[in-house]
């Protein structure tokens, strides 16, 4: 955990310190092109003033310089009459400055000396037909050029130097919570799931994945701890046919009985097996809806009728229990449904609806076509679903009457199924209830049924 | 009529010996793969019941090593497996059915006559005309009569009988009434409360007004419909 960390240290750092580097160097190379421009527009306009100081001497001169080079301090000067150089004063000559023949072109430029000297000129016409060459040495300007450059090439690294340990130092800091929650996560394991990573400062961006991270640990906890109760219930669920089975073997074996007390014992074994089995083969339904393993095969269907056909199955059931069953189920409703996952919600329903209606009620089913959806409700006439249930009893193993004896497939998981078989296909199952007055339980499904995920 | 069992599991394989022994099949066992597929390759069945987790060869290499023989010899199997993939995989191995454990051997036992049917050239279709005792039935008119006395009976009922009938002298359990007669292909849908009741039902009708009762309930197993003698 902590290499990734460095290394996007590092990396920040590096960016950092590459793109403070350019910043610099742009700077400086501006600062520098901007110093040398000033410069030497200054120098220039000091060459200019002598210029035009020699420029009044020569002009006012007979013919000899020599008294203008020794009255003016800088004294580096030709004078060219009639196309040819008249005079050069010494330090010019000393100087060993490019001496031409010729009258050079006027303006301002710069030249270097035989020794290599860099030297300013400024050539220009002066009165009485006379043209005057002033040169001064730019040596002070360079020098003062120079220094800015090393100045500069000297600050440029230790500003980077210091600007990268500085980055390095601060990135550091940045990052030091993400090393902190990645050390603090990695304690987390199923057995401490109810820890949660600290949280500084809810509102910067380490604090929101802090945040995020602790909510998935929220989901991941409570999705435990959904299993470890389902687990806990299944065994129990399972654990009391297995009991069943086990002291009616050995109470059989205890016994010396005939032959058809022993089938009696046998037969009361097998039904305890049916109900592990039938328990075992909900389980296996619930697990595979879980882990979005069961294939969904969906075809447009009567919905109508396929509510019909588990309405008439059942019938039987209200029948024996004198519940005046009725319904009224329009045909022609039809949308894309696994057929036989839904017929497994709409039976686990109406077996439910049929269970907690009293003998001599009524459970009404209806089928509601509205825009976009379409409804199934069953009314029973049930004692209804104490509010603080209403959503406990899609859970599984969740029974409203803890006391209510476990008949046949009574173990819970009905609803949970047919929750999960609306679900599956797309829809939701709500209930409304109010105490004494039933229970309605309405399954709604999307018309234009879009795959909420792709099972495999 | 000799039946092969390789399955691994000492008491299933006991226990679907003794009882296919009961109905008078010749029975051989084997309990490991590689023993399974040698007593295959050895002699010739008339049918095969196929564990599929076996230790040593797993049952899909027996079974293709036996249809890759040419061997046509119906295969069942039976599997604690019973995803849709897991019963395409084993019928395109070349299996003639697939029995999801635990299965109910009143369940197999009929899958098993089905297949030696099938394999014997079978029927020229099922029979029209059924009968048990003084209990008369046109399947094709969809009558049904006791001594004499048409029967009132619901279509449902009417199949249920029906599917009885067809299987007199045998156990039909729930799982066999759920999937046949009422076509209910998902076995964790509660019908066995409809079952019951349609039997009841049925038994009224049927049994109530005679003195020699047909319709028994074998407790823990299902349903069986048989005169006095059988």
């Amino acid at each position: 955990m902590k290499r990734p960390a460095s290394s996007v240290r590092l990396r920040l750092t590096l960016w950092y310190t590459l793109a403070l580097a350019l910043i610099i160097l742009a700077f400086s190379l501006a600062v520098f092109l901007f110093v040398k421009d000033r410069l030497f527009r200054q120098f220039d306009r000091g060459m200019t003033r002598e210029f035009a100081a020699v420029a009044a001497e020569v002009a006012e001169d007979a013919g000899d310089f020599r008294d203008i080079e020794s009255q003016i301090a800088p004294s580096l000067f030709e004078v060219f009459r009639g196309g040819a150089p008249v005079f050069r004063s010494a330090s010019f000559r000393k100087a060993g400055l490019p001496e031409s023949a010729g009258v050079p072109a006027a303006g301002i430029r710069t030249v270097r000396s035989r020794r290599g000297e860099r030297f300013r000129l400024l050539a220009g016409p002066v009165k009485n037909d006379r043209f005057l060459v002033v040169a001064q040495e730019e040596e002070s300007v360079w020098h003062i050029l120079h220094t800015l450059l090393a100045i500069l090439s000297l600050a440029l690294p230790a500003a980077l130097i210091l600007a990268a340990l500085g980055g390095y130092v601060l990135a550091g800091r940045l990052l030091a919570p993400v090393g902190a929650m990645a050390r603090q996560a990695e304690k987390i394991g199923a057995e401490s799931l109810s820890e949660r990573l600290p949280v500084k400062n809810p509102d910067d961006e380490f604090g929101k994945l802090a945040a995020a991270f602790n909510q998935t640990l929220a989901r991941l906890e409570a999705a435990f701890g959904r299993l470890q109760r389902f687990t806990a219930d299944a065994s129990h669920e399972l654990r009391t046919p297995l009991s069943a089975l086990r002291s009616v073997g050995e109470v059989a074996l205890q016994e010396d009985l005939d032959v058809a007390a022993y089938r009696d014992r046998i037969g009361s074994m097998l039904e305890e097996t049916s109900r592990l089995t039938s328990l075992v083969e909900s389980l296996l339904v619930l697990t595979r809806a879980d882990s979005g393993r069961l294939p969904m095969n969906r075809k447009p269907a009567d919905i109508g009728a396929l509510v019909g056909k588990a309405v008439e199955d059942l019938r039987v059931l209200a029948e024996e229990r004198s519940q005046n069953l009725t319904s009224d189920l329009p045909g022609g409703v039809e949308i894309p449904v696994d057929a036989d996952l839904l017929r497994q919600a709409v039976v686990n329903v109406l077996d439910n609806a049929i269970k907690f209606t009293p003998a001599g009620g009524a459970i009404a089913v209806a089928l509601t076509d509205r825009p976009g959806v379409v409804g199934i409700e069953v009314r029973d006439g049930g004692p209804g679903i104490p509010e603080a249930d209403r959503d406990k009893i899609f859970e599984r193993f969740y029974r409203v009457e803890k006391d209510r004896p476990r008949d046949a497939g009574g173990a819970g998981l009905g609803l949970a199924i047919a929750k999960w078989a609306v679900e599956a296909n797309g829809g939701r199952i709500e209930v409304e209830s109010r105490a004494g007055r039933g229970s309605t339980f309405r399954i709604v499904l999307p018309k234009c049924n879009i795959r909420k995920k792709e099972s495999t | 009529m000799k039946i092969l069992v390789i399955e691994d599991d000492r008491k299933i394989a006991q226990a679907l010996k003794k009882g296919l022994e009961s109905e008078r099949y010749e029975v051989d066992a084997a309990s490991t793969g590689s023993e399974g597929e040698a007593l295959a390759a050895g002699r010739a069945f008339d049918l095969i019941v196929l564990d599929l987790m076996l230790p040593g060869r797993d049952g899909l290499e027996i079974l293709a090593a036996v249809r890759g023989r040419r061997d046509t010899t119906p295969v069942i199997i039976l599997t604690a497996k019973d995803t849709i993939e897991d019963r395409v995989v084993g019928l395109d191995a070349g299996a003639d059915d697939y029995l999801v454990k635990p299965f109910a051997f009143p369940e197999l036992s009929a899958r098993i006559r089905a297949l030696l049917r099938r394999g014997a050239g079978g029927t020229a279709g099922p029979l029209a005309k059924l009968e048990l005792a003084d209990l008369e039935m046109d399947a094709a008119r969809r009558e049904a009569a006791r001594g004499g006395r048409p029967l009132a009976l619901t279509p449902r009922e009417f199949d249920l009988l029906e599917y009885l009938l067809r299987n007199q002298g045998r156990v039909v359990t729930r799982e066999m009434l759920a999937a046949d007669v009422w076509k209910e292909t998902r076995r964790a849908t509660p019908l066995d409360n409809v079952i019951d009741v349609h039997i009841a039902r049925l038994r009224k009708k049927i049994d109530e007004p005679f003195a020699v009762r047909l319709l028994h309930t074998v407790r823990g197993v299902g349903f069986i419909l048989r005169g006095e003698s059988a």
